[in-house]
């Protein structure tokens, strides 16, 4: 991959495409609670359990963790000039992203199983 | 009236300095322009400053004026309040006082080849264009290059080697826009990865200052558009 493939369009898209999932899963979730007969953990539990609320989840973290990954990167390219500092960083936030990204579908895949 | 004005001299050794200067008997509709032509005349020969034409066609006098980038010849005083504030354009390696280095600038405006390129062979009269495809052109083509826009950029400040900046991505799609252009391929091939292109976060500095009111923002978001179109 040249590093003119590292891409300008493909992260600008991904960017915004996981904005608007962002920006819906929001409302989903704000209705989900404004309707829910009761707030309670086994209510929650209940809720996030279902196949299609625990798919929309694990879709909203990976959405995130790309929204956040686009951001983190355009801010060290922006301000950090040393390469080794720079490559460091970038391998830093991606693996944490990364990371957060399995343990979150841990997490979802343990309430869903139960 | 009260004049802060940026000074630097590479060949006395000195750091940069504020200078200040008193002048008043200004006439109604003076120009900032006419301020700085009676300052050097009247008060400080050494003060140094591009100036041209002094109407806001050719684009040299563009200087940061109270924080903001802008024509020296097409601002009013009366605008200004009772001091203002004169720095070189923001970003630029300066020369002396308010007389910056745009070569990068420059580098970055030839880099987005803002000519006709037409792969057909060449008619035999004008190239024909509908009102409508020249209208396309309208807003683009009225770029007098002074430079307002890129040097008040944040992403043209970090990356100046880089990233085209606004004036330049106004004119590449000055192009992209044209009817008659046929490199519309290089062209976007040229401005994908990264930096060229992608370094524009819609910060908007460039349409807020723009002297002649264009909006290099929307035109890089028209280039954008047109990307993602050639892409799927």
């Amino acid at each position: 991959m040249s590093w003119r493939g590292a891409g300008g369009l493909r992260p600008w898209l991904v960017q915004r495409l996981s904005a608007v999932y962002l920006a819906g899963f929001l409302l989903f979730v704000l209705a989900s609670l404004a309707s829910a007969s009761s707030i309670s953990f086994d209510a929650w539990r209940g809720w996030i359990g279902r196949p299609l609320v625990n798919a929309a989840v694990a879709l909203f973290a990976l959405a995130l963790l790309a929204h956040a990954w686009v951001g983190t990167r355009d801010v060290i390219m922006d301000y950090v000039k040393p390469v080794a500092l720079r490559f460091s960083l970038l391998v830093l936030s991606g693996l944490v992203f990364l990371l957060s990204l399995f343990w979150s579908l841990r997490v979802l895949f343990s309430v869903s199983a139960a | 009236m009260r004049f802060l004005i940026y000074r630097y001299n590479p060949d006395d050794g000195q750091p940069p300095r504020m200078q200040a200067y008193e002048l008043d008997g200004f006439e109604n509709g003076d120009k900032l322009l006419d301020a700085l032509l009676r300052i050097k005349a009247e008060l400080d020969p050494s003060l140094s400053f591009r100036r041209s034409c002094g109407e806001g066609v050719c684009g040299s006098d563009a200087l940061n004026i109270n924080g903001r980038n802008g024509l020296a010849c097409i601002t009013p005083l009366a605008d200004l309040g009772d001091t203002v504030e004169i720095r070189p354009l923001p970003g630029r390696p300066v020369i002396r006082d308010l007389v910056v280095d745009m070569e990068q600038f420059y580098h970055q405006y030839r880099a987005v080849k803002p000519w006709l390129t037409v792969h057909d062979p060449e008619p035999e009269t004008e190239y024909l264009q509908t009102p409508q495809q020249r209208d396309q052109l309208d807003g683009l083509y009225e770029c007098i290059l002074c430079g307002c826009c890129s040097t008040a950029c944040p992403s043209f400040w970090w990356n100046p080697d880089k990233f085209r900046g606004p004036a330049a991505l106004l004119q590449a799609w000055r192009f992209l826009a044209d009817s008659r252009d046929q490199a519309t391929g290089d062209r976007l091939a040229e401005l994908e990865g990264p930096y060229h292109l992608f370094r524009c976060h819609t910060i908007m500095n460039c349409a807020d200052v723009c002297p002649k009111g264009l909006n290099p923002t929307k035109a890089i978001g028209n280039i954008k558009k047109l990307m993602l179109k050639h892409h799927v």
